[in-house]
């Protein structure tokens, strides 16, 4: 009973399981399963509303599919952001791309004069 | 991280929005914002922060169908007073007696409500069975009870 009624104020229930959320809005837990769920929702306003929304969807079997859609899009999305943050980094540092191919220039050059010195014996 | 909150911030979008394909475009919207803005700002509590720029979102998207969004705004206000450790100081300082005592000082519906739901661990549809009160009701007999013994257990702190 007295550990019940601390429960009533902490909020410490905030490990967030998928599975358990998508088994709730279709039914399929255990009357003590039902109350940790509905534990965790009366704790978190997040948790509730997105209960609320996921029990206007017509099709909640399918819900695991559309999970997964959204997270290969987000998969595409952050693919596209680090390809756009690579190009932009040469963009924005221009002049050390300049410097190394510079460098090497030299270096090709320096070896291509050596190379002709040392067989017309010019040492 | 994000793919963790996929189905909470579909769930949230819809709530709010009540269309399937809108929720999705919202969700990849949200997705977007957040890898963009995510660098931007220090963020120390990121499901929290998630879960504003997911309602903000929807929020615009309803203002923009010319939607009247305040009764969304009216009932958010009964469901917003729980926070991530916002209680944990209390748990140093209040005895159990003084919790009981609270409880016993709520609203008829709010103490059978948070009596059943908290210690019986009854869940919403069995409170709602055993009181007649509908699910709406349960929940937010539920939530307005938790706001109010906070605040009796904090007049109770500040008169010690």
């Amino acid at each position: 009973m007295s550990n019940e009624l601390l429960d009533i104020l902490s909020n410490n229930n905030d490990k967030i399981n998928n599975q358990k959320l998508i088994d709730y809005v279709n039914g399929n837990l255990s009357d003590i399963e039902k109350h940790e769920v509905e534990k965790w929702m009366s704790d978190h306003d997040m948790v509730n509303d997105a209960v609320e929304g996921l029990e206007h969807l017509k099709n909640k079997k399918n819900l695991q599919t559309y999970v997964e859609q959204l997270n290969k899009n987000l998969q595409n999305q952050l693919a596209q952001k680090k390809q756009h943050q690579q190009k932009r980094k040469f963009k924005e540092y221009p002049w050390i791309y300049f410097a190394i191919s510079l460098v090497l220039l030299l270096c090709i050059i320096g070896y291509i004069i050596i190379r002709k010195f040392l067989h017309t014996g010019g040492f | 991280m994000l793919e963790r909150y996929t189905l909470l911030l579909f769930g949230v979008c819809m709530k709010y929005l009540k269309n399937e394909e809108e929720a999705k475009d919202a969700v990849q919207q949200i997705f977007y914002k957040v890898i963009v803005e995510i660098e931007k700002y220090k963020v120390n509590y990121f499901k929290s922060w998630i879960y504003m720029i997911a309602k903000n979102h929807c929020l615009m998207t309803l203002r923009k169908r010319h939607e009247n969004v305040t009764i969304e705004a009216n009932e958010k206000l009964l469901f917003s007073d729980t926070n991530v450790n916002e209680y944990t100081y209390f748990e140093n300082e209040l005895t159990f007696d003084s919790i009981h005592e609270a409880l016993l000082e709520l609203k008829k519906e709010q103490k059978q409500c948070i009596t059943l739901f908290f210690l019986e661990k009854r869940s919403y549809h069995e409170i709602a069975d055993r009181t007649g009160f509908t699910l709406m009701q349960v929940k937010s007999h539920i939530q307005n009870g938790k706001r109010n013994l906070k605040l009796i257990l904090e007049k109770k702190l500040k008169h010690e």
